[in-house]
């Protein structure tokens, strides 16, 4: 196994460093705490503007000169802005690694957020806001977001129309002057480079960058909605989405609540694909899946199907809801952790895979938690483990959210047409 | 110093069947995958989809497995697997710890030779109608389906993948067998795995496996299309962007030019490219790109934008603008750096992961008939520089009106 460093720096920047000698590339994450749930409630969008225009320019050059800086490396990176925080990641050669640590700094201390960039990334995101409009499962997350979350962690990155005509280019440099320094970051690296090494870089060029002090590390409420709500558009499917309350990433129980995902939508033997697809043909796409902010969780449910089949489908979806703790057998247990544990090591060959694994550790647990660690806790989950979840944690107060031409007419009776839950 | 470079090893069993092994002792996985030399093109017309479908039914049970037992087995090993159909090739693969590698194979080699069960024929046409009317509702699935209709018309490679919902429809099981069993013999597939295996051990499986599969002998010849130019409107109400494709004819992914070609494209349309900062940066459309679409014998430049319908003449106008460009004006020597240099990273990122080699070895062997070791990839990227650049578009120029298709509430520029 690989020797995993953990802890901080002087300047305040929590750090994980996972070395691993025979990769040829290196990946690193710097997640800065601060994400949609941090704007001002009139200036929402605000995140993602400031993530979208980091790299529009510095104070030592335009912002094509820094791309053409990070491309003379080959520096693949990423940007992203979610409810909680903003990452920005990179994978590069071995021996480009500190420039592009370098040119990372360059980006987040040295801003200079140029007018027209503003100007035109507000437009812009204006413009992705209509192209939402295109993708229908894209646009079901986006409404069932609120539903779930309530009003700050169910925010949506991209904003809204009215509050993005507000933003100015004080709101972004207010923004990143608040939120973007030492304390509120964390970085992750992963490949063949000493830990002594990664860490040395991140101290040279982030060293006194804002307080050192630890922020960012607070959960936020989640105020969940049990509804039914319909919203009508023009589609050739009908998109329904069901949510409910699960257990945060830190829970005991969250492994338990990884192996019940994995029964219902682990593989194609899973029991969506095989009871609502491969048994009824109702669907082309059905799945299960689960968001953990920190400090909740909540499962979900989805699936896409033709009007006319759209009660049906959502009946078959209610009744694998329902029946979750009935009929287990052991076997369906293993497959759905076989599953997840053989993911880890197949993809964990992809140096951009164990960096985001690291990232997320240091995220949600505040250190790297071991492989072995996971694998035992998932092993060691038993079919009395899931009933006692489910009992635990009931399906009995869902929000469903249907996106199409028409809403549930003769859906089951147990589920509220109107927030009262069944 | 990339050091990804794994031996390879090439054996053809009697019956024809190719296989390619690459060793990658790094590696804690392996994948296996059959690549069988079958897809939209090959289809008749009537038989739009047929290929499509067939990747569906190769789950659905063979002599030995039910459609359960066959998901079963995957999810026991903890395979991530899956299988997909293009235009010229429908792939299986599964991508597993090393230990399973063995179990992967004759699993994967157990469903392709699908009985094509009556019952779950007919269960998944619906599955397939299911996913025909998913891609109706993707504004870009569309146009790529509208483009290929008109660019290719009176070709094969104007069928959709997915087929029509009339062609599905009316698909009989019987004439579907006709074409599995034509399509489906070794001297018309490759087996391909990567990983962390020993290759006597994977083709001493192999033989046992496929051995006694019976060839079919030459199967029908492809014929490039001619590439049409002209414009096509589909207006559609209900989407609130306007999407726009110019597409011009260019090389295949054999040709020596392509990996020039696929430069070019970054440079007019990849990230940090002429259209990223001319384009999108100047407020003229969210996305603006060029992508090189290839088939082995045939390909377009593809010169792409999405906008709010109103913006759509500027983005348009802009789109050509940059063509006139690097087709009238030699690229800078940073420019192409640039383009090699990201190509570079990839290319030792993709040399990390079994499933990734497995999928650059079935491009090899499909456009180059043989394996390519990443050093071999990195000298191809090498060679491209800002004369050959210049070259490939004196060939094939994309200052020209070429093929312009609109789709989205807007019936410009017809209108």
């Amino acid at each position: 196994m690989p020797e995993i460093s953990h802890g901080f720096l002087p300047c305040g920047i929590e750090y994980g460093v996972a070395t691993l000698p025979r990769r040829h590339v290196v990946s690193f994450q710097i997640r800065v705490l601060a994400g949609a749930a941090s704007e001002p409630i009139e200036r929402l969008g605000l995140a993602r503007l400031v993530e979208e225009t980091l790299d529009k320019g510095t104070q030592r050059r335009s912002g094509q000169e820094l791309s053409d800086a990070f491309d003379a490396i080959g520096a693949g990176r990423q940007s992203g802005t979610g409810r909680e925080t903003m990452t920005f990641t990179c994978t590069t050669l071995p021996e480009h690694f500190e420039l592009a640590v370098q040119l990372h700094a360059e980006m987040l201390r040295t801003p200079t957020f140029p007018d027209d960039a503003v100007r035109i990334n507000v437009d812009l995101a204006g413009q992705e806001l209509s192209a939402l409009e295109d993708e229908p499962q894209a646009l079901a997350d986006k409404l069932m977001s609120p539903l779930v979350y309530g009003p700050v962690l169910g925010r949506h990155p991209l904003g809204e129309r009215e509050t993005l005509e507000r933003l100015t280019r004080a709101d972004l440099e207010s923004f990143w002057r608040t939120y973007f320094h030492c304390g509120r970051m964390v970085v992750s690296v992963v490949g063949p480079v000493e830990a002594e090494r990664a860490v040395g870089v991140f101290a040279r060029h982030f060293g006194g960058f804002g307080g050192t002090t630890r922020n960012g590390r607070e959960t936020r409420a989640v105020k969940f909605t049990s509804t039914r709500t319909h919203h009508h558009k023009d589609l050739e499917q009908e998109h329904i989405t069901i949510g409910w309350p699960g257990v945060e990433a830190t829970h005991k129980d969250f492994p338990v609540q990884q192996a019940t995902l994995g029964i219902l939508s682990g593989g194609m033997s899973g029991r969506l694909f095989t009871e609502v697809r491969e048994k009824r043909g109702l669907v082309y796409w059905v799945s299960a899946w689960q968001e953990t902010p920190r400090g909740a969780g909540m499962m979900f449910l989805g699936a896409s199907t033709t009007p006319e089949r759209c009660d049906q489908t959502f009946t078959a979806l209610l009744r694998e809801v329902d029946r979750l703790s009935e009929d287990l057998v052991q076997d369906e247990l293993d497959r759905a952790v076989t599953g997840i544990v053989a993911s880890q090591e197949t993809r964990g060959d992809t140096t951009r895979s164990r960096c985001a694994e690291l990232a997320s550790d240091l995220f949600f647990f505040g250190r790297p938690v071991p492989s072995e660690e996971k694998v035992a806790k998932l092993q060691a989950v038993t079919i009395d483990d899931i009933r006692r979840y489910l009992a635990e944690n009931p399906r009995d107060r869902l929000c469903v959210l249907t996106l199409g031409p028409r809403p549930l007419v003769d859906a089951d009776a147990k589920v509220g047409s109107s927030g009262g839950g069944r | 110093m990339i050091q990804t470079a794994s031996p390879y090893t090439l054996h053809t069993l009697a019956n024809g069947l190719q296989i390619v092994i690459e060793r990658m002792p790094d590696v804690r996985s392996a994948a296996a995958g059959f690549l069988v030399r079958t897809g939209a093109r090959d289809e008749t017309p009537e038989l739009a989809g047929v290929s499509h479908f067939l990747e569906h039914m190769m789950f659905k049970g063979t002599g030995k497995r039910t459609w359960r037992e066959i998901t079963i087995d995957f999810d026991r090993m903890g395979s991530s697997y899956n299988a997909y159909t293009s235009e010229d090739r429908t792939i299986y693969y599964g991508w597993v710890r090393k230990a399973d590698i063995a179990r992967q194979m004759e699993l994967l080699a157990d469903m392709v030779c699908s009985t094509l069960p009556e019952e779950e024929f007919k269960t998944e046409k619906n599955v397939i109608l299911e996913e025909i009317a998913m891609s109706k509702d993707n504004i870009e699935h569309v146009t790529f389906d509208f483009l290929q209709e008109k660019v290719f018309a009176g070709h094969p490679l104007a069928w959709p993948i997915l087929g029509y919902e009339k062609t599905v429809g009316s698909l009989t099981r019987d004439r579907m067998r006709a074409y599995f069993q034509r399509c489906y013999a070794p001297d018309n597939m490759l087996l391909v795995v990567a990983g962390d295996v020993e290759p006597a051990e994977v083709i001493e499986v192999a033989e046992k496996l496929c051995g006694s599969w019976k060839p079919a002998g030459p199967q029908p010849k492809r014929v490039p299309p001619r590439i049409r130019g002209g414009v096509d409107v589909l207006p559609i109400d209900r989407f609130k962007q306007q999407v726009v494709a110019l597409t011009f004819p260019s090389v295949g992914a054999s040709d020596p030019r392509a990996e020039t070609a696929s430069a070019a494209a970054t440079i007019l349309g990849g990230e940090n490219s002429r259209f990223f900062w001319n384009i999108v940066q100047k407020g003229l459309a969210p996305r603006a790109g060029a992508h090189h679409l290839e088939y082995t014998d045939c390909g377009v430049m593809l010169l792409f934008g999405a906008c709010e319908p109103e913006r759509v003449e500027p983005l348009v106008e802009a789109i050509r603008a940059e063509a006139r460009r690097i087709c009238r004006e030699r690229v800078g020597q940073h420019e192409v750096d640039r383009v090699k240099n990201k190509r570079r990273t990839s290319l030792a990122i993709e040399g990390e992961a079994p499933y990734y080699r497995l999928t650059q070895l079935m491009d090899d062997m499909e456009y180059y008939g043989e394996p390519r070791t990443v050093e071999q990839m990195l000298a191809e990227v090498d060679a491209v520089s800002a004369e050959t650049i210049a070259e490939y578009f004196a060939a094939c120029p994309i200052d020209v009106e070429g093929h312009l298709t609109s789709v989205g509430p807007r019936g410009w520029p017809k209108e």
